[in-house]
């Protein structure tokens, strides 16, 4: 292994909806600055494997440790603490307030992690490319326009880790070049980037590929 | 930026918005209009209660001293001491002049018919519509067509200092006298006449007599300028704990208690005014009627406290079933602001200052409805309108805001049961 600081690490993991085992048997390892796919056809787990790494759900069996830290271990209040501290997320559906500006929506997540200052959220906009959309509101912007919101929105407190679900399937193929330039971006910056995703293409840059097959890793 | 939200919003949901406004506005404008008219209804009522008669007899002071001997009563003074007529101004000459709605003198004395039945009859001199100046305002004019409304008079009451008369019901039917007759009376060796100019139905002694004008009376009694009763009507404020004590033993105030007592509008503060400035005089608040309407207008407010609370918790059912609506619509939103790591406190902060913003909107318009309300009330009820009172408004606020945020905290705690995962993926 590398000399890099582990990010995070799970072994044995395993997770259960009733008798559906969602997961089962996952072991991986993260270190800063590492970009991991995460690929696999519907169903096969992904999402919850993200929900798990992003703290918003709980594991059933085996282990998963954050920064050295037993996840299981934190409190609600500290896993909310945490997921705001280091983890930026991007969701497939981008899920942006409809009722904000792209850099209302931004600062929204500045808000909640410490104090808000429209100018860095501008310059972040700025550097996804939707400098000329800062006012616009989400209904107002394009599918891959809302999608780099989401993005800036995720970066914009500088966090260690990245979670991105399918970041590009709801995007055409121009604008998905275009969030891939991101990540590029991103990944050479030396931002942990954890991605989903179906399409190989993305999958090509990372450093890990985890595929998964009804919520198993598929070594095939 | 917490404002930038919130301003943002706040005008989402804009129906439900709107429907919680409206049912603050309601209730804040319901219990708008019954404090206003509950601060007020205890001068109202009073006044209204006055209309029922006077609560304060003025008589001379040697007809209180006692001489019962065996049920007989042999004071010797006894319907010899009068009050003057010229003293009669300073029953409104006092510190609570302005509660003095009205006073009435009267002189009644038994008299014969001036035809040999040697048959009694009681004669009242009073005043029906007189000028009777006072200190501050000459053409004063009091008597028992105002202060005794509920007198009903058949026929034409009497002018002041004419000789007409109204004769009681009861004693018209037992003689026969019908308006227009003349009766003649006589007193000692003075003689008079009078015309019946109506019949009097009080539902009182009065029935059984002749209400005449004073001055004939005074002239036929031979005792001008004399009285032997004012009735006096008095705006007043309930009997509470210092007033009762005080009746039961004036010595035993303090001189805190006493100013305090002194400068309020007890009927017995009043009454004790009126003592001290008429002379010669005794003076006994009727107790009944005092007593009578602190009752009535204590379960009055009482009542419209009920309703008051009951309108308070009836709209804190509504807001709390607009906010759960509101809550469930905006589960994504709120599930993804938990995401981007907002603790459950900062998104009730957020909810709760929109309840707030509600209270606050729908308290104001509800207190403007509310005064129209209230003046609506008071002159269906009191044919007069109630003063607005701004002290209403920082209480209906606070009642508005507290409605509010009580019908939020409910649903609030739905916020803290929504898992991110559950409502931005849309499972459950
Ligand atoms: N909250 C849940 N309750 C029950 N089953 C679930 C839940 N979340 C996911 N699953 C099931 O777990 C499996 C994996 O789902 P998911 O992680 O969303 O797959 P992917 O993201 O790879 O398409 C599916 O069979 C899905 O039905
Ligand atoms: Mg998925």
């Amino acid at each position: 292994m590398s000399d890099k600081k582990n990010v995070l690490k799970i072994k044995n993991l395993v997770k259960s909806f009733g008798d559906v085992k969602a997961l089962d048997n996952i072991n991986l390892e993260i270190n800063e600055g590492e970009w991991v796919a995460i690929m696999g056809p519907s169903g096969s787990g992904k999402t919850t494997l993200i929900n798990i790494l992003s703290l918003m759900d709980d594991i059933s069996e085996g282990e998963f440790t954050l920064a050295g830290d037993d996840a299981s271990s934190l409190s609600e209040e500290e896993k909310v603490v945490f997921r705001r501290e280091k983890i930026g997320l991007i969701f497939q559906q981008f899920h942006l307030i409809p009722y904000l500006s792209a850099v209302e929506n931004v600062m929204l997540a500045q808000y909640y992690h410490s104090v808000t200052d429209e100018e860095e959220a501008k310059k972040v906009l700025t550097k996804v490319g939707l400098g000329h959309r800062l006012e616009h509101l989400p209904s107002q912007l394009s599918g891959g326009e809302q999608q780099r919101v989401c993005i800036a929105r995720a970066l914009i407190n500088e966090p260690e880790v990245l979670l991105a679900d399918e970041p590009t399937g709801n995007l055409d193929e121009e604008n998905e070049k275009i969030v891939l330039s991101i990540f590029k971006d991103l990944h050479k910056e030396g931002k942990t980037i954890i991605l989903i995703t179906h399409n190989p293409e993305l999958g090509k840059h990372a450093d890990k590929v985890l595929m998964l097959k009804h919520g198993k890793v598929d070594k095939g | 930026m917490f404002f930038r939200i919130l301003k943002q919003s706040f005008f989402q949901g804009k129906k439900q918005k709107f429907l919680a406004i409206l049912t603050i506005l309601l209730s804040s404008s319901l219990i708008t209009a019954l404090l206003n008219t509950s601060i007020d209804i205890g001068d109202k009522m009073t006044a209204e209660l006055k209309a029922y008669g006077a609560n304060i007899n003025v008589i001379p002071k040697s007809e209180t001293l006692s001489l019962e001997i065996g049920g007989v009563d042999y004071n010797p003074l006894k319907g010899q001491i009068y009050l003057k007529e010229k003293d009669l101004f300073k029953v409104k000459d006092i510190f609570w002049r302005n509660n003095i709605v009205g006073f009435s003198p009267f002189l009644k004395k038994d008299v014969m018919f001036d035809n040999n039945s040697n048959q009694k009859v009681t004669i009242v001199g009073t005043y029906f519509d007189k000028n009777s100046p006072i200190p501050d305002e000459k053409d004063y004019r009091t008597g028992v067509i105002r202060l005794n409304s509920y007198w009903n008079v058949e026929g034409k009451w009497p002018k002041d200092d004419s000789n007409n008369a109204l004769v009681g019901i009861n004693l018209a039917q037992k003689l026969g006298i019908k308006i227009g007759d003349t009766i003649k009376l006589k007193h000692n060796n003075t003689k008079a006449q009078f015309k019946v100019s109506g019949i009097l139905n009080s539902g009182e002694d009065k029935d059984d007599q002749i209400i005449a004008s004073l001055g004939p009376v005074q002239k036929l009694l031979n005792l001008e300028g004399k009285l032997n009763l004012i009735t006096v009507s008095a705006l007043s404020v309930p009997e509470d704990d210092l007033s009762r004590k005080s009746r039961r033993n004036p010595d035993a105030l303090d001189s805190l208690e006493y100013d305090s007592w002194y400068c309020t509008a007890y009927v017995s503060s009043i009454a004790y005014q009126i003592e001290e400035n008429v002379p010669n005089a005794a003076v006994k608040p009727i107790w009944q009627v005092a007593a009578g309407e602190g009752a009535i207008i204590k379960k009055i407010q009482l009542l419209m406290m009920v309703v008051t609370i009951a309108a308070l918790f009836a709209s804190a059912m509504g807001i709390s079933s607009l906010m759960s609506t509101t809550i469930m619509k905006r589960s994504k939103e709120i599930g993804l602001i938990k995401a981007l790591g907002a603790s459950s406190n900062e998104v009730y902060l957020l909810f709760l200052s929109e309840a707030i913003i509600i209270g606050i909107v729908g308290g104001l318009l509800g207190y403007v409805l509310g005064c129209f309300l209230s003046q609506l009330i008071s002159y269906s009820i009191f044919s007069s309108f109630v003063s607005i009172k701004l002290v209403v408004l920082p209480v209906i606020l606070s009642i508005s805001v507290f409605i509010s945020l009580l019908g939020s905290i409910i649903p609030s705690r739905m916020i803290t049961k929504l898992l991110p995962i559950e409502v931005l993926y849309g499972r459950k």
